[in-house]
């Protein structure tokens, strides 16, 4: 007597799906990870301002010998390392989802898109470079230590 | 263009004042003043009265001023979904928007809703938008056996989908949604609801099916929680908040 | 020009014809053209529920409410109808419910049910709970369901597409025996200008009502009886056109709906005495009366000065003794509208009510299976006809509430069925060459209007008749009054004549189709004014002051209006009953 009640649990969508629709989670993943990453990133960036700009003598502090002294540590040296990562993924794909957003021509989206990951990939390489190849002890040409350098370098010595 | 057809005030009578209405306008044949297909303002003025509304106005231009204006309408009260535009800079149905709500010693614009291609004044293309509700299998889906009576539903497990049944699908939250404006390819809020509806009805057993489709590239992932939609919703649907839960529902694997 | 070849085309997209394409479609070749979006037809204004007797909440039975439609029609039901469609009832409300229809639910799961004007228990002794509803929003429910399972079994939608023509392969006022059938219909479609001619072998009429006829009415602008103008121009005749039910509340000066499920929450009316004035006319049901007592009792509650407000012109509606919670499960919409229309706070203040066109009664007669019959005996091979538009008569003189819900579900499924089945077994007709002309004629002529011609404007003629209408043929008539509409509506035919529209242009030409409409409802508006000045009683809907009481002995018995040369020419037909003799009808 009715119509619908005859339904089989398989329904096959009735029109094809609009063309470019992917199936995969790539936007699910995406989202997840803005937000997880986002909740880290606080936590990373604050501690980071806080252990650079308030304890100790605050600002002032800041020096060469200031940085090199942290990364004298391998907790700071990783600390960082995942702040430059997980900042520039997390700020890339921010720009990714404003260039789909806006970018209405597909050679546009596209020279966009190249133009973002290149940054972003430049930016970690370089990143990563400074902070794992960093000497805090650097030589003048005559093999004396440069001024600046932090007191232990004397030690090392 | 003052048309003022109704009789002197009477005693008890709602009072009148005067209001303008600037309007877009667009003629797709065009006019001898306008190309095909030109955008432009054209500004009314009238006078109407305390229980007006923006429809009212509009069928004061039409029948009495300008018959070429062109919107659609039909229940004049809400419940049809066609008049949806947006009026002055907001998405409303111009039949639930009372004139004196709009501060009218102003000029009110009116422009068609946006994102969806403008056919004739205020009347744009909706086969975009019905197409997205189309795609996301807006109709229950059930296995097993057809019982000779109704399926049972508690009145908690039908009031969990209670808001999104309210939908009237005036396109009032997917033309007000940034991220649609400038992608004409997500889903759209409206879509988003629709699925909604069925994704948390307790008879329904597609609920994967509908969010496969929206974890789509086009799907709720798009959503911004802008909270426009929210703000649009003639029918007072929390629009951002059924999206949330579609998306909750994607990531926890549970509905 | 683009000529279509269906098996089963239908015309109009709300609750009925989209229950009759979910049949039609899954048989044979079907198309669906709707003057708007489906999601658009004013089947979902409809807001209290729809009846049945599922006995889900309290005994109830299917000979009860055959009983109550018939005793509410005011014994002009034809009894057969009735029967069918409140045995149809339970699976019609059944149906939907499987297609995925949200009811309200009982706290055992079941659909939910409640009180509603005239519907009682054993024959009239109290209130029965039969209404099936979801919230106040019922039409718009079933609106929404019918459309999804239309998307499920990808029914083909010609959307704003106008039908202004019926093609017939012969004169239905041939004589009787004679076999005249369907050919198809033509169609402009509203963003071109472009007609379509459809060649089909069944045509089903779900157009709707033409509420537009009153000034004050709960119909959507678009109700402008077109499938009934249309049949009643090509030779088919309109049958009880006289009774037009006035809905008792209606947001004072507006005419918007506020549904009878307020009344049967709890819902009181009361006059400027603060009075529950249903006591003194209706002291079994009081407030749940059917529609025409509780409309006229309202109308002389105004009329001897018990009116409120400071032109005394309307009655209250009062839900203040009513836990704030229960309105908004119950009844939020509505209430809503009492808040965005009047800025009234249903909660603690009493809304103003009073009666507004609401439900056409008549229309385009039908036998049981919505075959449009061309007289008495005869019908048109082929088409058919659903929903407010037809006149089966289930309804009678006077509709119950919630009955119109049911009555598109039943009669539209039945339409479905029986126009596939019959286009399965014929070749159908060819369209004449000419189809068309008739149209593209009427459209030419409009159009050259633009800037010259005529004189009249459109929204004139058509306030001048909805203002008539509301004076004179509304709850209370009268001969003078009548005889006032009726030289009133010929002079606007007249006027009408010379009209003169605005757009010149092809594409959404609204303003167009306005003039269109009007005629429609001129050519309505006289019938429904004869048909009343012909009946010299009051029965159900149609309250004559000079003939205050029910003559069963001159006027049991249906009124056909049909269109000739020399204008309407007015004839009777039986009503059927089968096991229900006439009796008193007291509340």
């Amino acid at each position: 007597m009715s119509t619908a009640d005859a339904t089989t649990p398989v329904v096959e969508p009735l029109r094809p799906i609009r063309s470019g629709r992917s199936r995969n989670h790539a936007e699910q993943w995406s989202w997840l990870f803005m937000r997880g990453s986002g909740v880290l990133l606080l936590v990373l960036i604050f501690t980071h301002l806080f252990i650079n700009l308030f304890s100790g003598d605050g600002v002032n502090q800041i020096d060469f010998a200031f940085v090199a002294g942290k990364w004298a540590s391998p907790v700071w040296k990783i600390w960082d390392f995942v702040m430059l990562v997980l900042a520039m993924i997390h700020g890339g794909n921010g720009m990714r989802l404003l260039i789909n957003d806006y970018a209405r021509e597909t050679w546009m989206r596209k020279t966009l898109k190249t133009l973002l990951t290149a940054c972003v990939a430049t930016i970690v390489v370089l990143g990563s470079l400074v902070i794992f190849t960093f000497d805090p002890c650097p030589l003048d040409a005559s093999g004396d230590l440069l001024p600046g350098v932090p007191t232990f370098c004397e030690d090392v010595r | 263009m003052t048309a003022t057809a109704e009789a002197p005030t009477k005693a008890g009578e709602v009072p009148s004042f005067d209001v303008t209405l600037r309007i877009q306008r667009m003629d797709p044949d065009g006019t001898p003043d306008h190309p095909a297909g030109e955008e432009y303002w054209e500004e009314f003025t009238l006078t109407m009265h305390g229980t007006d509304r923006v429809l009212d106005a509009l069928h004061k231009i039409k029948w009495d001023v300008d018959g070429s204006l062109a919107f659609r309408r039909s229940c004049a009260h809400g419940v049809c979904g066609s008049d949806a535009m947006r009026i002055n800079a907001k998405n409303r149905l111009a039949c639930k928007t009372l004139l004196k709500d709009l501060n009218p010693k102003r000029p009110i614009t009116i422009e068609p809703i946006k994102g969806l291609p403008v056919e004739k004044d205020l009347i744009v293309d909706m086969e975009p938008f019905f197409a997205s509700y189309r795609e996301i299998m807006p109709f229950l889906m059930t296995s097993g056996p057809t019982p000779e009576r109704e399926r049972l539903q508690s009145p908690e497990e039908r009031a969990r989908f209670d808001d999104t049944t309210k939908c009237i699908m005036c396109a009032a939250c997917t033309t007000s949604c940034p991220v649609f404006w400038t992608d004409g390819q997500y889903f759209g809020p409206q879509a988003i609801v629709g699925a909604h509806r069925f994704i948390f009805d307790s008879r329904d057993e597609g609920e994967w099916d509908r969010l496969e489709i929206l974890n789509d590239k086009a799907g709720v992932w798009k959503c911004r929680t802008a909270f426009n939609c929210t703000e649009a919703c003639p029918r007072g649907i929390e629009v951002t908040k059924a999206i949330s839960e579609v998306k909750k529902a994607l990531n926890t694997g549970a509905v | 020009m683009t000529e279509h070849e269906y098996d089963v085309v239908i015309v109009g997209a709300g609750g009925a014809g989209m229950r009759a394409a979910l049949e039609s479609s899954q048989r044979a070749k079907t198309a669906v053209l709707t003057k708007l979006y489906p999601t658009r037809s004013h089947t979902g204004a409809a807001q209290g529920g729809m009846a049945a007797a599922l006995a889900n909440v309290e005994e109830d039975n299917v000979e009860w409410h055959v009983f109550d439609t018939i005793k509410g029609g005011d014994y002009l039901v034809d009894q057969d109808a009735a029967q069918i469609l409140c045995e149809e009832a339970v699976q019609a409300v059944l149906d939907l419910e499987k297609m995925g229809l949200p009811f309200n639910r009982t706290t055992a799961g079941k659909i939910d049910q409640r009180r509603f004007g005239g519907h009682t228990r054993d024959h009239g002794k109290a209130a029965v709970r039969r209404a099936c509803y979801a919230a106040d929003r019922t039409g718009h429910m079933i609106l929404q369901t019918l459309y999804q399972q239309c998307i499920k079994q990808d029914v083909e939608f010609f959307n704003e597409f106008y039908v202004l023509d019926l093609i017939l392969n012969d004169d239905p006022q041939s004589a009787e025996g004679k076999d005249v059938a369907v050919a198809g219909v033509i169609a402009y479609e509203l963003s071109t200008g472009q007609i379509h001619t459809f060649r089909a072998k069944s045509v089903i009429f779900a157009t709707g009502g033409a509420g537009k006829v009153f000034k004050t009415t709960s119909n959507a602008h678009t109700l402008t009886g077109d499938g009934m103008a249309l049949a009643l121009r090509r030779g088919i005749p309109l049958e009880d056109m006289e009774f037009f039910q006035f809905h008792p509340t209606g947001l004072a000066g507006l005419g918007i709906l506020l549904s009878e499920a307020a009344r049967g929450e709890g819902g009181i009316l009361r006059n400027s005495e603060g009075e529950r004035f249903m006591e003194r006319y209706a002291p079994t049901i009081k407030d749940l009366a059917p529609r025409d007592v509780v409309a006229r009792a309202m109308a002389n509650e105004v009329r001897e000065g018990r009116g409120c407000g400071p032109n005394k012109d309307y009655v209250l509606l009062d839900l203040t003794h009513l836990e704030p919670a229960h309105i908004d499960e119950k009844l939020p919409d509505i209430t809503e509208f009492a808040r965005t229309y009047l800025g009234v706070e249903p909660y603690t203040e009493p809304v103003p009510v009073f009666p507004t066109a609401h439900y056409a009664m008549g229309g385009v007669p039908t036998t049981n299976n919505a075959e449009v019959l061309r007289n008495n005996h005869d019908t048109i091979k082929g088409l058919y006809a659903a929903g407010e538009v037809a006149c089966v008569s289930v309804h009678g003189s006077n509709r119950l509430g919630t009955n119109s819900l049911l009555d598109i579900n039943v009669f539209g499924r039945r339409a479905g069925i029986a126009a596939a089945e019959y286009a399965l077994t014929t070749e159908g007709y060819d369209l004449p060459a000419d189809a068309s002309a008739l149209v593209s004629d009427q459209v030419e002529k409009l159009r050259a209007t633009v800037g010259g011609g005529g004189t009249e404007r459109v929204a004139d003629i058509r306030r001048e008749l909805q203002a008539t209408m509301d004076r004179n043929v509304q709850v209370f008539r009268t001969s003078e009054s009548l005889a006032e509409a009726h030289t009133l509506v010929g002079e606007l035919q007249a006027r009408f004549k010379n009209i003169a529209i605005h757009d010149r242009g092809a594409r959404f030409n609204t303003d167009l189709l306005e003039a269109v409409e009007l005629g429609f409802l001129l050519d309505l508006a006289e019938v429904v004014i004869l048909g009343a000045e012909h009946r010299k009683e009051s029965r159900g809907g149609h309250y004559r002051e000079d003939f205050p009481t029910r003559d069963d002995k001159n006027f049991m018995k249906h009124t056909m209006a049909y269109k000739t040369k020399d204008g309407i020419r007015l004839d009777t037909k039986p009503v059927v009953v089968t096991k229900y003799q006439p009796m008193e009808r007291k509340y």
